[in-house]
């Protein structure tokens, strides 16, 4: 019991270390710390919970394997954001190979689904997954994470200025979605600047 | 004038999530635009509130996570002595690699050893180097007796004795008659 307490005190970096010298009990820790962090992260790439799941599972397989590969000096949270972003971008790309079947039309959504609904769109969270998948993965990442810009261009693999453009266009499109009279009048999209930062 | 201020709105606000991102206060200028115009005054709003908004429903959509997620990847988590075989692995793999770096080495450092111009005038010996020439196999072999020569010395010890021999039972001497 005391070393279950133990293990929920440390650091990330330090239960890597850990981890890398055989304990199983400070990966596991690491899991529950991260697993629904990676999920509410990659949930905009992949259509069902089932996807996600399995990107999380190949994402903690690759870490635990490649453990000894990390650098405690570094931060952790950083190494595995960018293993998981790694995965689904490779796995999106052979899913792409593959798909050819249509989907189905969308049933309609039942009312207890329509409630569940009202009460998610109050949070913030779910308005910022209503915007385009970069720009909520970056905002997961600066609001949700606390990461700096360097990290967040480190794992997203862009320049640190296309990170900053892409939490700015966020901000005005949540601000838009949030009925603020930012969205009045003509602010994203129509000044040269947004013209020349139309590829995000 | 306002119409004006308006088309500017943009990069007013542009400079308002620099300074939220950089972590520096918002200059002058913007907050002297802010004062006169709703809509950045709006932006800079929201930017602060974001923060603490998005921090307290992280909690909220984390609190509602269903936690058998975290059985499923620990029993897909395989044993430790797989893991243990990894770097044992990554070790054999570098082996032909680094073999090929020592051959290439080596081929390399004599490739400039025969390509480098020598001076023809040997160097001055030392003593040292003079005991390692003394000691050379050449001048070895020389003092080494071969068996021929030893068998040219026998012969002629031999001769010269039966010479001798021959000279004192005859007695000769050169212009006189034997006894």
């Amino acid at each position: 019991m005391s070393n279950i307490s133990a293990v929920k005190q440390l650091s990330d970096e330090e239960l890597a270390s850990k981890v890398a010298s055989g304990s199983q009990s400070s990966f596991e820790e690491l899991v529950s710390r991260y697993s629904s962090r990676l999920f509410y992260f990659l949930r905009h790439r992949f259509k069902t919970d089932q996807d996600i799941e399995d990107l999380i599972q190949e994402t903690f397989l690759k870490a635990f394997r490649n453990i000894d590969r990390f650098n405690p000096e570094l931060k952790f949270s950083t190494w595995l954001y960018t293993i998981a972003i790694r995965q689904a971008i490779s796995r999106f790309r052979s899913e792409k190979k593959r798909s050819t079947s249509i989907d189905p039309s969308p049933s309609p959504p039942d009312p207890q689904e329509i409630v569940i609904q009202k009460e998610e769109s109050q949070n913030i969270w779910h308005l910022a997954s209503k915007l385009g998948e970069r720009q909520y993965e970056a905002l997961w990442l600066h609001y949700g994470e606390d990461m700096p810009i360097k990290e967040m261009a480190k794992i997203l693999n862009k320049k640190p200025i296309t990170v900053r453009v892409l939490l700015h266009r966020a901000r005005l499109n949540l601000g838009k979605r949030m009925d603020l009279p930012i969205a009045s009048g003509k602010i994203a999209g129509t000044t040269p600047a947004a013209h020349k930062f139309s590829f995000l | 004038m306002m119409r004006r201020s308006k088309m500017f709105c943009p990069i007013y606000k542009w400079k308002i999530s620099q300074a939220m991102d950089s972590g520096k206060t918002i200059s002058s200028n913007v907050h002297k635009h802010m004062r006169r115009c709703d809509s950045c005054r709006e932006y800079a709003e929201l930017c602060t509130s974001l923060k603490p908004k998005f921090t307290q429903d992280k909690q909220a959509i984390l609190e509602d996570f269903d936690e058998s997620l975290n059985k499923k990847i620990m029993m897909a988590i395989p044993e430790r002595a797989e893991l243990r075989t990894e770097p044992r692995r990554r070790t054999l793999a570098l082996i032909p690699s680094l073999a090929a770096a020592i051959t290439v080495l080596v081929i390399s450092v004599s490739i400039i050893f025969l390509s480098l111009p020598r001076s023809k005038q040997t160097p001055p010996l030392g003593p040292i180097s003079t005991l390692i020439r003394a000691a050379s196999p050449e001048n070895v072999l020389l003092k080494v007796e071969s068996p021929l020569e030893n068998e040219y010395t026998e012969l002629k010890r031999a001769f010269e004795s039966t010479s001798k021999f021959l000279i004192s039972s005859f007695d000769f001497r050169i212009g006189q008659q034997a006894k």
